[in-house]
């Protein structure tokens, strides 16, 4: 019990090995509102262990003077002392909540305030299911320690201790015996929990394996119903929930171990003050009231053992969850170096650029240029390292050796905000967000009606946004699911040209557009957007065919640069490429044409 | 014909009005009826233990009475006796209590889960398409740790303090009825208080729990996007739609704490009040002679015996409040149907044709979403064995939903498709899905390895070793694909599909579906992120497949598709034969889009 006697003065230092700032000071700053609910949770503790004291006397009075009949005074002291137990555990319980939601609402603002600061790096790195346990589970746990750890501990130490000392003040003797409960039960429990709090551990997991198999069962619905795979994902959740049955049914026989022992503990107390007390009480050294007495305190006492007992699993769990978030909000915040704002031409030069990631070599020594408002393709065999480049040239990441220049000035001295300004990124994956179509087009906030307009109508969007109901303002669902993927990719595409980009950057755009409307989008960009540098990843060589520059990468390596021509006669790989797609291409020279 | 209605934010779903306590509770037992014996013996345990709980401070009163205040010392110790033999029949009794209820809490919590789970697996592809993923694993998870923390945690405290409180009450009367009438009366007035005070609690729990989700699908939602956000300098953009949900569960937390939090001063309030009755009627009867002061121990620890489970009810009743909204909010998904129902028998006229029957058959078949619009209308045309077809045509004219309806994720609203001559609604899902084989436009990975994935559900080649799928894999022309990752079969991949290519993740779910040995396979614009030296294999693969396999491509390049026997031309929801491949350019072309 030493263990938890600590908590009662303030939340306690993370126990063990040095973690780092604990709980006591992310409750700092509310401070004064924890004292207070500490006080308000003793006083009216306070005013319920005067209630026995007021029976006894009351007893004791009448079954002396049995003809004075009930005396006034105490029983309106009694109702005075319920009173005020009961508004001040109401007070409480209102300071419990503010306090805890705040706490809690207040630790989720730093927490998404940091992570609305931090790098793309920094969230692949940490990944996103991690900071969303971080801002609801752990938040949660650090609630529970401030809405019931701290109070629960509080009142339970009170009652506790008064009761001993008022028990040992009526009979010494029989006090001692009634207090030797506190220490088995509290030994007991304490055996019984170190073991359960295993299984707990166990069960945690089990259940977000459980977790797992729901999560990609709902994910990936539509191929487990193309494949009738139901049973198999029937089976594989059947299979952790049974072990968390299994579990379940571990902790229960504990239990079942451990409330016997309590119950017959505490029942052995009555018979000892039955006994002992009765002999007390024949033998004229206690008074009936104090016999009563002692009963009530006696069942006042148990349950704030277990109590503290249930707590310090609530502390553990808090302290975890508060490592976990002060990891996050601990992370140093990237610091911004650019100081250059000026408008680009467009001009890129990569040089000796490397990427590795996780062990792999994504890039390897990369080198080109790009003159500013020219085109220039990207084309090359999947995994070939194609969209991290273009992570690269937006600043998304950062390489791992070798420097990116725009108009030849190295990415890092540009300063941030007025850099992406300048550079449309369309990203190979529909990234499509649950509001109105106007909103994710004019995603930027600087983006005029006028910009935007311009930008739909280069997209080839009129036609479809006349066809919705509310036009611009119909609200498109999560990951876009009532559109199709050429509609996502030019509601893309219109995002990222409304902010009037001087660089234009396509990831595989054309993959999901179909040929004419991809010609007409590429036309109309070219003619309103003039003097726009374009880069391209794509597969098509025949939409590419007229640009100043082709870069063939593969496995992370230029094989080659330059023009179609060019490359027709230098480089075999691109010959082959241009071969598998030249049975078609008269069909697509054909469009060009037209 | 069917076309339901999913989103479970949607009223016109949600179950028809707050079920009461007492039935919810009955629907959930009912989850389970092999264990209904179970739980009636542990009912019993529980109703013995609370009785001879009683008999304890009854013995106490008595002993005090007879021989305490007499100075019978003798007395004492014999009911001393009698005490300890019911505290060890208590002992007893209480370890069975535990484990009984405990067995049936865990057993109803496993069933309640397994029937949740099997639900989702048979609900339809609509189901998922109409309601956030963010919102519904958050729904899901929440709400089954909510029910979890109560069914393994409070259950048992919860039927026993009910048992508790009968059993004082019942005892308070029998020893003295009018003081125990009196010594009640507070309880009353609390009754009135919770009953008064549940609907409201209920609401603004059910309230929380709405926007507990609401912001987890936000912050899934940003953080998935973060980097739009980055790019386009909106890095405030995560901040305020933050803001704006934290500050909504910020107050309707609060809400429902100050709501949770009432009842505990309340029955506090109630437990003293009927010590007071207990102390001052009780002295006024023994002025009157109709009580003795040996009892007043007894009337204590009825009254502890009484209140105590009612304030640890109260303490329990917002967990179970909580336990109760996320079980209407899993009910709700637990009452939806699947409109995709297996109709054997589905008779089908042959009405005419000498001519062999087609592989997949579309008549007169049309579809629009529930809210209405319509995205295919009235098409019929025929696709025989071993061909292959091409559906072309501008995005959004329809074309992925031809290929749902032939993988029958929808059914159409009207009109109906035949698969060997058959309609396709009366084939079991085992039966539809070895025949018809669908790459999707988005390949979803579960989490494992590269060969989990690609023996995803395929039961011929389950149990095959590395070397044994190595061979199998040669064989279907695979082998070379499988060149393209890391530690061929052992490379492991997430459902997130971290760290491999949107183009990999496409090149797994052709070879899952090649394995399969459809006799109808579907390609979504499977091989849109692939390169061209890649697909050219891919195509090669297609091309050497039996020949009896028919294979749907869903393209936009022209080269993808120039192998095909027949194409079809899919736009503002008609689907139109096109002749040659220089037909459909020239639809391509010169159609215009969406009517």
């Amino acid at each position: 019990m030493e263990k938890n006697n600590r908590p009662a003065q303030g939340p306690p230092p993370a126990k063990g090995r040095p973690k780092g700032p604990g709980l006591s000071t992310l409750l700092k700053p509310y401070r004064g509102f924890i004292s207070l609910l500490v006080l308000l949770a003793l006083i009216s503790n306070a005013f319920n262990l005067w209630l026995p004291k007021i029976i006894a006397a009351t007893i004791d009075s009448f079954t002396n003077h049995p003809e004075a009949g009930i005396r006034h005074t105490l029983v309106i002291e009694f109702l005075w002392a319920v009173i005020g137990a009961f508004l001040f555990a109401y007070l409480q319980s209102l300071v419990q909540t503010y306090t805890s939601e705040k706490v809690a609402r207040d630790l989720r603002t730093r927490l998404s305030e940091k992570i609305s600061r931090q790098s793309f790096e920094f969230l692949q790195q940490t990944t996103s299911s991690k900071l969303l346990t971080n801002l609801t589970a752990d938040v949660d746990s650090i609630k529970s320690f401030v809405s019931q750890a701290i109070v629960s501990i509080a009142s339970s130490l009170v009652v506790i201790i008064g009761a001993s000392i008022l028990l040992l003040s009526i009979n010494w003797k029989l006090g001692l015996i009634v207090i030797a409960i506190i220490p088995i039960i509290g030994i007991t429990f304490f055996v019984v929990l170190k073991k359960v709090r295993a299984l707990f551990l166990k069960s945690r997991e089990v259940i977000d394996t459980l977790n797992k198999v729901i999560n990609e069962s709902i994910l990936g619905a539509a191929i487990i119903r193309v494949i009738n795979s139901m049973q198999l994902e029937y089976n594989k959740f059947m299979e952790a929930n049974k072990k968390a049955l299994n579990i379940g049914l571990g902790i229960l026989r504990l239990f079942a171990s451990l409330i016997p022992v309590i119950v017959f503990a505490s029942n052995l107390a009555t018979l000892a003050i039955l006994a002992m007390g009765g002999h007390y009480v024949i033998i004229g050294s206690m008074s009936l009231g104090n016999l009563v007495a002692f009963n009530n305190y006696l069942s006042m006492l148990v349950f704030p053992i277990l109590v503290i007992g249930f707590m310090s699993n609530i502390i553990a769990q808090a302290s975890a969850s508060y490592i976990r978030i002060s990891g996050v909000l601990n992370a140093p915040d990237p610091v911004e170096t650019g100081t250059i704002k000026k408008d680009l031409e467009g001009s890129i030069a990569v040089r000796n650029v490397s990427l590795s990631y996780k062990e792999k070599n994504v890039l390897k020594d990369i080198s080109f240029t790009v003159p500013g408002g020219s085109r220039t393709a990207i084309i090359g065999p999947t995994a070939a390292g194609k969209t991290q480049l273009l992570q690269l040239l937006t600043a998304l990441t950062r390489p791992t050796a070798g420097a990116i220049e725009y108009d030849g000035h190295p990415i890092a001295e540009y300063e941030k905000e007025a850099f992406h300004k300048q550079i449309g990124f369309v990203f190979q994956d529909s990234i499509i967000f649950n509001m109105s179509i106007r909103e994710n087009i004019a995603f930027n906030e600087a983006v005029t009606d006028e910009s935007m307009q311009k930008a739909i109508a280069t997209a080839e969007l009129n036609d479809f946004i006349d066809t919705l109901p509310d036009k611009l303002e119909t609200v498109v669902s999560e990951r876009g699911t009532s559109l199709s993927g050429g509609q996502k990719q030019r509601i893309m595409l219109a995002r990222a040209l409304a902010i009037g980009p001087r660089v234009l950057l396509l990831d595989d755009f054309t993959a999901r557009v179909d040929t004419s409307t991809e010609q007409k989008i590429l036309e109309n960009v070219r003619r309103n957007y003039p003097g726009i540098t374009l880069l391209s990843v794509t597969q098509k060589i025949a939409s590419i065919e007229d640009y100043q520059q082709i870069i063939l990468l593969m496995e992370g390596e230029i094989i080659a640069a330059g023009t179609h021509s060019e490359l027709m006669n230098t480089c075999p790989e691109y010959v082959q490429i241009y071969q598998s797609q030249r049975s078609t291409s008269h069909y697509e020279q054909h469009e060009l044409q037209s | 014909m069917s076309n339901t209605n999913y989103n479970l934010n949607n009223t016109a779903v949600k179950d028809t009005k707050k079920t009461s306590n007492l039935a919810a509770l009955g629907k959930l037992v009912n989850l389970l009826p092999e264990q209904r014996g179970k739980l009636i013996w542990a009912l019993i345990v529980i109703l013995a233990y609370s009785i001879l709980t009683m008999v304890g401070p009854y013995i106490v009163g008595v002993t005090i009475n007879d021989y305490i205040l007499n100075k019978k010392w003798s007395g004492v110790l014999a009911n001393c006796g009698w005490l300890l033999l019911t505290y060890i029949c208590v002992l007893v009794l209480v370890y069975l209590r535990t484990i009984l209820m405990g067995n049936f809490g865990q057993h109803l919590l496993f069933t309640l889960r397994n029937t949740l789970f099997n639900k989702l697996q048979e609900l339809p592809a609509a189901f998922f398409n109409q309601n956030k993923a963010g919102d519904l694993i958050s729904r899901i998870n929440n709400d089954t740790d909510k029910i979890n923390q109560f069914f393994s945690q409070s259950l048992m405290q919860f039927v026993s303090s009910f048992f508790f409180i009968i059993g004082a009450g019942i005892a308070l009367v029998a020893v003295n009825w009018k003081l125990g009438l009196v010594t009640l009366s507070p309880a009353l007035i609390v009754w009135v208080f919770t009953k008064l005070t549940t609907p409201w609690i209920k609401r603004r729990n059910a309230a929380n729990l709405k926007s507990v989700g609401g912001m987890s699908a936000e912050i899934q939602e940003s953080l998935d996007n973060f980097k739009v956000i980055i790019a386009f300098n909106r890095r405030d953009y995560f901040r305020k739609r933050f803001d704006k949900a934290n500050k909504e569960q910020y107050s309707s937390a609060v809400k429902a704490g100050i709501a949770n939090n009432i009842f505990v001063p309340v029955y506090g309030l109630a437990s003293s009040l009927g010590q007071l009755a207990v102390l001052t009627y009780g002295i006024y009867l023994m002025t009157e002679h109709q009580f003795t002061a040996g009892f007043f121990v007894t009337f204590f620890a009825y009254v502890s015996y009484f209140y105590d489970p009612l304030r640890q009810m109260a303490a329990l009743w917002a967990g179970f409040q909580v336990a109760l909204a996320a079980w209407d909010r899993i009910a709700q998904i637990l009452n939806l149907r699947s409109d995709l129902v297996t109709t054997p028998g589905l008779s089908v006229v042959r009405e005419e044709k000498a001519s062999a029957p087609a592989l997949l058959e579309f008549q007169h078949v049309s579809f629009h979403y529930p809210d209405g619009t319509e995205v295919l209308h009235n098409n019929s045309f025929r696709m025989g064995k071993g061909k292959t077809y091409a559906l072309v045509g501008p995005t959004g004219g329809g074309k992925t939903t031809t290929a749902s309806l032939i993988a029958r994720l929808y059914d159409p609203t009207s009109g109906r498709i035949l698969l060997d001559g058959e309609d396709l609604r009366s084939y079991s899902a085992a039966e539809r899905t070895r025949k018809i084989g669908f790459i999707l436009q988005e390949p979803f990975l579960f989490s494992g390895t590269v060969k989990d994935n690609i023996l995803y559900g395929n039961e011929q080649y389950h149990n095959l070793s590395n070397e044994e799928l190595a061979a199998v894999i040669e064989k279907a022309n695979l082998k070379t694909l499988l060149s393209r990752f890391d530690a061929g079969l052992d490379t492991k991949v997430s459902s997130g599909g971290d760290g491999i290519s949107l183009g990999q993740r496409q090149l797994i779910a052709f070879m899952r579906a090649v394995l399969r040995n459809p006799d109808l396979l579907i390609l979504d614009e499977a091989t849109a992120n692939i390169d061209t030296v890649t697909e050219k294999m891919l195509e090669d693969i297609l091309q050497r497949l039996p020949e009896t396999t028919t294979r749907v491509i869903i393209a936009h390049r022209l080269n993808t598709i120039e192998n095909a026997d027949e194409i079809f031309f899919v736009n503002a929801g008609t689907i139109t034969r096109a002749g040659s491949l220089d037909q459909a350019v020239d639809m391509l072309l010169h159609g215009k889009r969406v009517s």
